[in-house]
Protein backbone atom coordinates (compact mmCIF):
# COMPACT_ATOMS: atom_id res chain seq x y z
CA UNK A 1 0.00 0.00 0.00
CA UNK A 2 1.28 3.44 -0.93
CA UNK A 3 0.70 5.07 2.43
CA UNK A 4 3.28 7.07 4.36
CA UNK A 5 5.87 5.21 6.36
CA UNK A 6 5.58 5.07 10.10
CA UNK A 7 7.26 7.97 11.87
CA UNK A 8 10.27 6.79 13.80
CA UNK A 9 11.13 8.10 17.23
CA UNK A 10 13.40 7.06 20.06
CA UNK A 11 11.49 5.90 23.12
CA UNK A 12 10.73 8.66 25.58
CA UNK A 13 13.03 8.52 28.55
CA UNK A 14 11.98 11.65 30.39
CA UNK A 15 9.47 11.12 33.12
CA UNK A 16 6.95 13.92 33.10
CA UNK A 17 3.84 14.31 35.16
CA UNK A 18 4.73 11.22 37.15
CA UNK A 19 1.24 10.84 38.52
CA UNK A 20 -0.16 10.58 34.98
CA UNK A 21 2.04 7.71 33.86
CA UNK A 22 -0.77 5.19 34.06
CA UNK A 23 -3.05 7.29 31.91
CA UNK A 24 -2.66 6.16 28.33
CA UNK A 25 -2.86 8.35 25.28
CA UNK A 26 -5.75 8.15 22.88
CA UNK A 27 -6.36 8.79 19.19
CA UNK A 28 -9.56 10.66 18.41
CA UNK A 29 -11.44 10.97 15.12
CA UNK A 30 -13.47 14.18 14.81
CA UNK A 31 -16.61 14.70 12.75
CA UNK A 32 -16.30 16.60 9.49
CA UNK A 33 -18.84 17.27 6.76
CA UNK A 34 -16.85 15.86 3.84
CA UNK A 35 -15.78 12.32 4.72
CA UNK A 36 -18.38 9.73 3.71
CA UNK A 37 -19.80 7.54 6.48
CA UNK A 38 -19.05 4.40 4.45
CA UNK A 39 -15.49 5.63 3.90
CA UNK A 40 -14.87 6.30 7.60
CA UNK A 41 -16.15 2.82 8.49
CA UNK A 42 -13.96 1.27 5.78
CA UNK A 43 -10.83 3.12 6.94
CA UNK A 44 -11.36 2.14 10.61
CA UNK A 45 -11.60 -1.51 9.55
CA UNK A 46 -8.61 -1.22 7.27
CA UNK A 47 -6.29 0.52 9.75
CA UNK A 48 -7.30 -1.00 13.06
CA UNK A 49 -8.71 -4.38 12.04
CA UNK A 50 -12.09 -3.66 13.63
CA UNK A 51 -14.94 -5.86 12.51
CA UNK A 52 -17.69 -4.15 10.57
CA UNK A 53 -20.16 -3.68 13.51
CA UNK A 54 -17.43 -2.16 15.73
CA UNK A 55 -16.21 0.17 12.99
CA UNK A 56 -19.80 1.22 12.24
CA UNK A 57 -20.48 1.95 15.93
CA UNK A 58 -17.37 4.15 16.12
CA UNK A 59 -18.26 5.93 12.87
CA UNK A 60 -21.79 6.66 14.16
CA UNK A 61 -20.31 7.97 17.43
CA UNK A 62 -18.14 10.37 15.40
CA UNK A 63 -21.15 11.41 13.36
CA UNK A 64 -23.60 11.94 16.22
CA UNK A 65 -21.35 12.98 19.11
CA UNK A 66 -18.70 14.80 17.11
CA UNK A 67 -15.81 12.53 18.02
CA UNK A 68 -14.79 9.02 19.04
CA UNK A 69 -11.71 7.40 20.55
CA UNK A 70 -10.48 4.89 17.98
CA UNK A 71 -7.31 3.64 19.70
CA UNK A 72 -5.39 4.01 22.95
CA UNK A 73 -1.88 3.23 24.15
CA UNK A 74 1.58 4.79 24.38
CA UNK A 75 2.08 8.27 22.93
CA UNK A 76 4.35 7.08 20.10
CA UNK A 77 1.75 4.63 18.89
CA UNK A 78 -0.99 7.27 19.03
CA UNK A 79 1.16 9.61 16.93
CA UNK A 80 1.57 6.78 14.44
CA UNK A 81 -2.17 6.01 14.42
CA UNK A 82 -2.96 9.71 13.93
CA UNK A 83 -0.62 9.91 10.93
CA UNK A 84 -2.17 6.79 9.38
CA UNK A 85 -5.61 8.40 9.72
CA UNK A 86 -4.27 11.65 8.25
CA UNK A 87 -2.98 9.67 5.26
CA UNK A 88 -6.63 8.75 4.60
CA UNK A 89 -7.85 12.30 5.19
CA UNK A 90 -9.69 11.60 8.42
CA UNK A 91 -9.70 14.46 10.90
CA UNK A 92 -7.73 12.93 13.77
CA UNK A 93 -5.61 13.99 16.72
CA UNK A 94 -4.04 12.37 19.78
CA UNK A 95 -4.00 13.44 23.41
CA UNK A 96 -3.60 12.09 26.90
CA UNK A 97 -6.72 10.29 28.01
CA UNK A 98 -8.83 12.52 30.24
CA UNK B 1 -19.51 8.00 -15.46
CA UNK B 2 -20.12 4.33 -14.81
CA UNK B 3 -19.50 3.82 -11.09
CA UNK B 4 -16.91 1.39 -9.74
CA UNK B 5 -17.79 -2.31 -9.64
CA UNK B 6 -15.75 -5.28 -8.44
CA UNK B 7 -15.12 -7.37 -11.53
CA UNK B 8 -12.78 -10.34 -11.80
CA UNK B 9 -10.58 -9.23 -8.92
CA UNK B 10 -10.36 -5.68 -10.26
CA UNK B 11 -12.25 -2.48 -9.55
CA UNK B 12 -13.61 -1.09 -12.79
CA UNK B 13 -15.32 2.21 -13.62
CA UNK B 14 -15.74 4.23 -16.79
CA UNK B 15 -15.25 7.97 -17.18
CA UNK B 16 -15.90 10.04 -20.27
CA UNK B 17 -13.41 12.40 -21.82
CA UNK B 18 -14.75 15.57 -20.17
CA UNK B 19 -14.78 13.90 -16.74
CA UNK B 20 -11.21 12.66 -17.18
CA UNK B 21 -10.21 16.20 -18.13
CA UNK B 22 -11.76 17.69 -14.99
CA UNK B 23 -10.08 15.09 -12.77
CA UNK B 24 -6.76 15.76 -14.53
CA UNK B 25 -7.02 19.48 -13.77
CA UNK B 26 -7.87 18.82 -10.14
CA UNK B 27 -4.86 16.49 -9.89
CA UNK B 28 -2.64 19.26 -11.29
CA UNK B 29 -3.92 21.70 -8.65
CA UNK B 30 -3.47 19.20 -5.82
CA UNK B 31 0.02 18.34 -7.04
CA UNK B 32 1.03 22.02 -7.00
CA UNK B 33 -0.39 22.43 -3.52
CA UNK B 34 1.51 19.37 -2.23
CA UNK B 35 4.75 20.54 -3.84
CA UNK B 36 4.54 24.11 -2.47
CA UNK B 37 6.79 25.13 0.41
CA UNK B 38 5.08 25.02 3.75
CA UNK B 39 5.98 28.70 4.22
CA UNK B 40 4.29 29.69 0.93
CA UNK B 41 1.09 27.84 1.76
CA UNK B 42 0.86 28.68 5.46
CA UNK B 43 -2.61 29.84 6.36
CA UNK B 44 -4.12 28.01 3.35
CA UNK B 45 -7.17 26.28 4.86
CA UNK B 46 -6.83 23.38 2.39
CA UNK B 47 -3.28 22.65 3.57
CA UNK B 48 -4.50 22.89 7.16
CA UNK B 49 -7.20 20.34 6.37
CA UNK B 50 -4.91 17.96 4.48
CA UNK B 51 -2.31 18.13 7.26
CA UNK B 52 -4.27 18.75 10.47
CA UNK B 53 -2.67 19.47 13.83
CA UNK B 54 -1.80 16.18 15.52
CA UNK B 55 -2.43 17.66 18.95
CA UNK B 56 -5.18 20.22 19.47
CA UNK B 57 -4.20 22.04 22.65
CA UNK B 58 -0.42 21.73 22.88
CA UNK B 59 1.36 23.70 20.11
CA UNK B 60 4.74 22.14 20.98
CA UNK B 61 3.38 18.61 20.60
CA UNK B 62 1.60 19.62 17.40
CA UNK B 63 4.85 21.01 16.00
CA UNK B 64 6.68 17.86 17.10
CA UNK B 65 4.08 15.75 15.29
CA UNK B 66 4.32 17.87 12.15
CA UNK B 67 8.09 17.48 12.07
CA UNK B 68 7.80 13.72 12.45
CA UNK B 69 5.04 13.04 9.96
CA UNK B 70 4.41 15.77 7.40
CA UNK B 71 7.15 14.87 4.95
CA UNK B 72 6.05 11.22 4.84
CA UNK B 73 2.39 12.26 4.53
CA UNK B 74 3.21 14.59 1.63
CA UNK B 75 5.23 11.83 -0.04
CA UNK B 76 2.40 9.32 0.38
CA UNK B 77 -0.13 11.74 -1.10
CA UNK B 78 2.17 12.50 -4.03
CA UNK B 79 2.66 8.76 -4.70
CA UNK B 80 -1.10 8.17 -4.58
CA UNK B 81 -1.67 11.07 -6.96
CA UNK B 82 0.87 9.65 -9.43
CA UNK B 83 -0.93 6.29 -9.32
CA UNK B 84 -4.27 7.95 -10.06
CA UNK B 85 -2.77 9.90 -12.94
CA UNK B 86 -1.19 6.75 -14.40
CA UNK B 87 -4.47 4.80 -14.26
CA UNK B 88 -6.78 7.59 -15.47
CA UNK B 89 -7.48 7.32 -19.21
CA UNK B 90 -6.85 10.90 -20.40
CA UNK B 91 -9.32 10.61 -23.29
CA UNK B 92 -11.93 8.79 -21.24
CA UNK B 93 -12.53 5.05 -20.98
CA UNK B 94 -12.23 2.28 -18.41
CA UNK B 95 -10.42 2.78 -15.12
CA UNK B 96 -9.12 -0.66 -14.04
CA UNK B 97 -7.55 -0.96 -10.62
CA UNK B 98 -5.96 -3.63 -8.48
CA UNK B 99 -6.45 -3.32 -4.74
CA UNK B 100 -3.35 -1.18 -4.10
CA UNK B 101 -4.28 1.20 -6.91
CA UNK B 102 -7.83 1.33 -5.50
CA UNK B 103 -6.35 2.45 -2.17
CA UNK B 104 -4.56 5.29 -3.95
CA UNK B 105 -7.79 6.31 -5.72
CA UNK B 106 -9.68 6.23 -2.40
CA UNK B 107 -7.17 8.52 -0.68
CA UNK B 108 -6.63 10.89 -3.59
CA UNK B 109 -10.34 11.25 -4.37
CA UNK B 110 -10.81 12.00 -0.68
CA UNK B 111 -8.05 14.64 -0.78
CA UNK B 112 -9.69 16.24 -3.83
CA UNK B 113 -13.04 16.27 -2.01
CA UNK B 114 -11.43 17.73 1.13
CA UNK B 115 -9.77 20.45 -0.97
CA UNK B 116 -12.95 21.33 -2.88
CA UNK B 117 -15.12 20.96 0.22
CA UNK B 118 -12.88 23.34 2.17
CA UNK B 119 -12.78 25.93 -0.62
CA UNK B 120 -16.57 25.70 -1.09
CA UNK B 121 -17.22 25.70 2.66
CA UNK B 122 -19.26 22.49 2.45
CA UNK B 123 -21.36 21.83 5.56
CA UNK B 124 -23.64 19.04 6.77
CA UNK B 125 -26.59 20.77 5.08
CA UNK B 126 -25.01 21.49 1.69
CA UNK B 127 -27.03 20.07 -1.21
CA UNK B 128 -26.06 19.33 -4.82
CA UNK B 129 -26.78 22.27 -7.17
CA UNK B 130 -30.14 22.16 -8.95
CA UNK B 131 -28.78 24.02 -11.94
CA UNK B 132 -25.37 25.17 -13.07
CA UNK B 133 -25.63 28.98 -13.16
CA UNK B 134 -22.09 29.98 -12.21
CA UNK B 135 -18.61 28.70 -11.47
CA UNK B 136 -19.57 27.94 -7.85
CA UNK B 137 -22.38 25.62 -9.02
CA UNK B 138 -19.96 23.95 -11.39
CA UNK B 139 -17.43 23.33 -8.60
CA UNK B 140 -20.18 21.99 -6.37
CA UNK B 141 -21.30 19.63 -9.14
CA UNK B 142 -17.71 18.39 -9.49
CA UNK B 143 -17.58 17.84 -5.72
CA UNK B 144 -20.71 15.68 -5.83
CA UNK B 145 -19.43 13.83 -8.90
CA UNK B 146 -16.28 12.95 -6.92
CA UNK B 147 -18.46 11.94 -3.97
CA UNK B 148 -20.39 9.48 -6.17
CA UNK B 149 -17.17 8.12 -7.67
CA UNK B 150 -15.47 7.64 -4.29
CA UNK B 151 -18.65 6.21 -2.72
CA UNK B 152 -18.93 3.61 -5.48
CA UNK B 153 -15.28 2.63 -4.96
CA UNK B 154 -15.82 2.14 -1.21
CA UNK B 155 -18.94 0.05 -1.89
CA UNK B 156 -17.16 -2.04 -4.54
CA UNK B 157 -14.21 -2.72 -2.21
CA UNK B 158 -16.54 -3.70 0.64
CA UNK B 159 -18.58 -5.95 -1.69
CA UNK B 160 -15.40 -7.52 -3.11
CA UNK B 161 -14.13 -8.35 0.37
CA UNK B 162 -17.47 -9.75 1.52
CA UNK B 163 -17.54 -11.95 -1.59
CA UNK B 164 -14.15 -13.46 -0.75
CA UNK B 165 -15.09 -14.45 2.80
Amino acid sequence: MAGPLAPTRAPETTVEERGDLDRPWVTIVWNDPVNLMTYVTFVLQELFGYDEPTATTLMLQVHHEGKAIVSSGPRERMEHDTSRLHAYGLWASYQRDS
Amino acid sequence: MKPFRARGGQLVARVDRAEAGVVGLLLDQLEQLLAADRADSSGDPVIDRLFPAGHRSDPALAEDYRGLTEQALRGGKADDLATVRATLPADGGDVRLDEDQAGAWLRTSNDLRLALGTRLDIGEDTEPPEEIADEGDHQLAVYYWLTALQGSLVDALVAGRAGRR
